[in-house]
């Protein structure tokens, strides 16, 4: 294994970050949404931690610099989806270096990104709410 | 109507000096072409729905071009012609309702998000991100069928 996994692991401790600032500028289903892909993201993180064990385990940073400031709810719709994006390209660099049950941890992890950065857009509302090749960076 | 691994089959078939098999013996077919084949006959259920429910197509259009996507990407990796959309058409006669048609692109979505797992999960380093992606692509459209 090479560093894909955790850098994996150092997105899923920016994730889950970033929940915090971008639930609070949300209500209703949005609000849920956002405590739904947080806790997504904790089970992540916890899996990976268990995967890496005994293997030096890149600590999380007490704060993490966010795409752009939550100042409300369209800020924090932007941002959620700017998330689940960067996490999902991480997860789809880990496919090549993984196999086995790894790896379907991965793609697992890669298709939760893409489903959820999905609903964001549809929250606000993007068109279209769907991107060709999840993970994939723009080159 | 030949599906699109069919024609690619077909064609692999026709080359010569493939692996220095013999005539009765093809060489065996690229463990992605039936993904490439599938994306391609998804691409035309959409865009034949897209374009008998003009009220959907907005939803319905961006999925058949990335079903239209993948299937040239997967043809690219495989080193084979990029399909035509009509050589990937086998779908056949696309009656019924539009709740009835969505239904049946959901089960066909589905079937092939599991198809792609499978493929992925299967793939060498080299071609597994883009087969991963193409899997999540399909539980995205899944999720924009809702």
């Amino acid at each position: 294994m090479t560093g894909e996994l955790p850098a994996a692991l150092a997105a899923e401790y920016a994730a889950i970050f970033a929940y915090g600032p971008i639930g609070v500028r949300l209500t209703g289903a949005e609000q849920d949404a956002a405590r739904a892909a947080e806790a997504a993201h904790r089970s992540l993180r916890d899996a990976l931690v268990l995967t890496l064990n005994g293997t030096g385990l890149p600590p999380a940073a007490p704060a993490y610099r966010l795409p752009e400031p939550v100042v409300d709810r369209a800020a924090a719709l932007r941002v959620a989806i700017a998330v689940e994006e960067k996490a999902g390209a991480v997860w789809r660099a880990a496919l090549t270096a993984t196999v086995g049950a790894q790896r379907r941890q991965a793609l697992d992890a890669l298709t939760g990104c893409a489903v959820r950065a999905t609903r964001w857009r549809r929250f606000a509302k993007v068109d279209p709410i769907t991107v060709t090749f999840p993970g994939k960076i723009p080159s | 109507m030949l599906g699109f691994g069919a024609v690619l089959l077909a064609g692999a078939a026709g080359g010569c000096g493939l692996l220095d098999r013999g005539p009765d013996e093809p060489p065996p077919p690229d463990p992605l072409l039936p993904l490439a084949d599938e994306a391609g006959r998804l691409a035309v259920s959409y865009r034949l729905a897209a374009t008998d429910f003009p009220d959907r197509a907005a939803t319905l259009t961006p999925i058949a071009e990335a079903h239209d996507a993948h299937a040239k990407e997967l043809a690219r990796i495989m080193a084979t012609a990029a399909p035509s959309p009509a050589g990937s058409a086998s779908a056949g006669a696309e009656t019924g309702t539009v709740e009835d048609r969505i239904e049946a692109l959901r089960v066909a979505e589905k079937a092939g998000y599991q198809a792609a797992i499978q493929a992925c999960l299967a793939a060498p380093a080299h071609r597994a991100a883009l087969v991963g992606s193409i899997a999540a692509a399909r539980a995205t459209h899944l999720e924009a069928l809702k």
